[in-house]
């Protein structure tokens, strides 16, 4: 029987560096504040189970987070660009001032997550009842 | 909630960071959404991971395999032969650290979930009592007190005497109406009035004639009545007082005649001068049945007011050596001193009448 043997391509001195690099690489995160406060993904953590004394792998969960997150806003912004691109390319006009708005809009971030695979459907608008906004209807007398 | 909030901001401050210049409310609840539910992902996977290698604490390398599996479509990503340090999630985030500029939160966070410190009720044996059945161990912790379940009587501690209750009134009530009095007299009747108080036992009544409405007396009208016979009470009232004219004294021995009555009998005097003036004094007439008549007119008629004089003077001549004596013997000292100051008061106004009836 062939054993499959699944041995680390990479060599013990390699490991021992990118073990260095990793180590290089927390201890440059107690440099680095991340966005998220320290506080908030520990309770987030701990909530879920997560348990570290570590402070340094907090650290590196908040900042992939941010990252997370500033990938999805960056990827919104682009929608945007784009829309505001076609926009003014339909009107033709000196819209700079509308240009120079960038709002996050849902649509936007709708579009973004889809990507990831987050379905978020916005609800365009909120009617009182299912008659509301239509015309009314005409009484036919007797 | 406060950690919804939190994360709130900490999203607007990445899309802004990225670029925005503004967010939609709902977007930045939504993507709050997102990233909270991405750090719960993250641990949630981090510690099977850690599970799974046999241990409870969370290692660095389960949070990047961690990353890895919520990770999307990174190049690469998931092989399993390769060195987990050298994943390229974990490049992918050390890139990041690199370039993207440090965003430190906005604001200081505290601490939180905050948990409040209860104190723990204390067990019997911690009280030192005795549990009150013997089931109970002393270890548990006791029973809490009566009065919070049962109703317990509650009475006013303070003693109320109702006597006194109604004296006090009675007196802030005779002293309010007195300034009142006052106040009036002395809006009324600008240098002209004898201070004329209802008050316990020092009642000035005013010469005969009504102060306010008697024309000014010219210089030698009034009678100057003898000095020396009242000298004994200018002496008992007032050991300082100014020299005044003498016909400043007369009106205003007339006025401590009265009062010297009063102190013989140790009443409390009615400033009868302005009763007809104020139906206030009504409260505290007195002993008008003992008092000498004496004509309250009106009338500005000089007949009248010799009378009154003269009535006056009847008084004050019995009246002032036994008072002398009086003063000598028990006179209570507040009420000379008060008389004082009262007279005093009395005798300036009567001056500044008298100087101005002059000019």
């Amino acid at each position: 029987m062939n054993a499959v043997i699944t041995h680390n391509p990479s060599g013990e001195p390699t490991q021992v560096h990118s073990d260095a690099a990793l180590l290089d690489f927390l201890s440059s995160l107690l440099d680095y504040t991340p966005t998220i406060p320290d506080e908030l993904a520990e309770h987030y953590l701990s909530r879920s189970g997560f348990q570290c004394p570590d402070i340094r792998v907090t650290r590196l969960v908040s900042i992939a987070a941010q990252k997370f997150i500033g990938e999805i806003a960056s990827d919104a912004l682009q929608y945007c660009k784009s829309r505001q691109a076609a926009a003014t390319k339909d009107k033709k006009g000196h819209q700079h001032g509308k240009e120079k708005r960038l709002v996050l809009t849902t649509e936007d971030l709708s579009a973004a997550l889809r990507e990831y695979g987050v379905n978020i459907h916005h609800q365009e608008y909120f009617a009182d009842s299912p008659t509301a906004g239509t015309a009314p209807s005409q009484k036919t007398g007797d | 909630a406060f950690g919804r909030s939190v994360a709130k901001l900490a999203v607007a401050q990445v899309c802004e960071a990225t670029g925005f210049h503004a967010l939609q409310q709902s977007a930045v609840e939504t993507l709050a959404d997102i990233a909270l539910r991405y750090l719960g992902d993250l641990g949630k996977a981090a510690h099977s991971y850690a599970n799974l290698s046999g241990r409870t604490q969370c290692n660095a390398l389960d949070v990047i395999l961690g990353i890895e599996d919520l990770g999307s479509g990174l190049a690469g990503a998931a092989e399993t032969s390769r060195c987990v340090a050298n994943s390229a999630a974990l490049r992918d985030v050390m890139r990041y650290v690199e370039y993207a500029e440090e965003i430190p939160f906005a604001r200081p966070v505290p601490h939180f979930p905050v948990f409040k410190k209860r104190a723990p009720t204390p067990s019997f044996a911690q009280l030192g009592e005795t549990p009150p059945h013997p089931h109970i161990p002393s270890w548990l912790p006791a029973f809490p007190d009566p009065h919070t379940y049962c109703h317990t009587p509650v009475w006013n501690e303070r003693k109320s005497d109702p006597r006194l209750d109604k004296l006090e009134q009675a007196r802030q009530r005779r002293k309010a109406e007195r300034s009142l009095v006052s106040l009036h007299l002395r809006l009324s009747g600008r240098g002209a009035v004898v201070k004329a108080h209802g008050s316990k036992g020092k009642g000035k009544r005013p010469a005969a004639h009504h102060p306010f409405l008697a024309p000014p007396l010219s210089a030698g009208e009034k009678e100057v009545t003898l000095v020396t016979p009242f000298r004994g009470t200018t002496e008992l009232h007032a050991q300082n007082q100014d020299s005044h004219g003498p016909a400043a004294l007369p009106s205003v021995l007339e006025a401590f005649a009265p009062a010297l009555e009063a102190v013989k009998k140790g009443f409390e005097v009615v400033d009868s001068g302005s009763r007809p003036l104020k139906e206030k004094q009504q409260t505290f007439i007195a002993e008008t049945k003992d008092r000498m008549p004496v004509s309250l007119t009106f009338d500005w008629g000089q007949k009248t007011r010799a009378k009154a004089l003269a009535a006056k003077r009847c008084l004050a001549q019995p009246v002032s050596p036994p008072s002398n004596k009086r003063a000598r013997g028990n006179a209570s000292s507040w009420k000379e001193e008060e008389k004082d100051e009262k007279s005093k008061r009395a005798e300036q106004i009567l001056a500044q009448a008298m100087e101005e009836s002059e000019e």
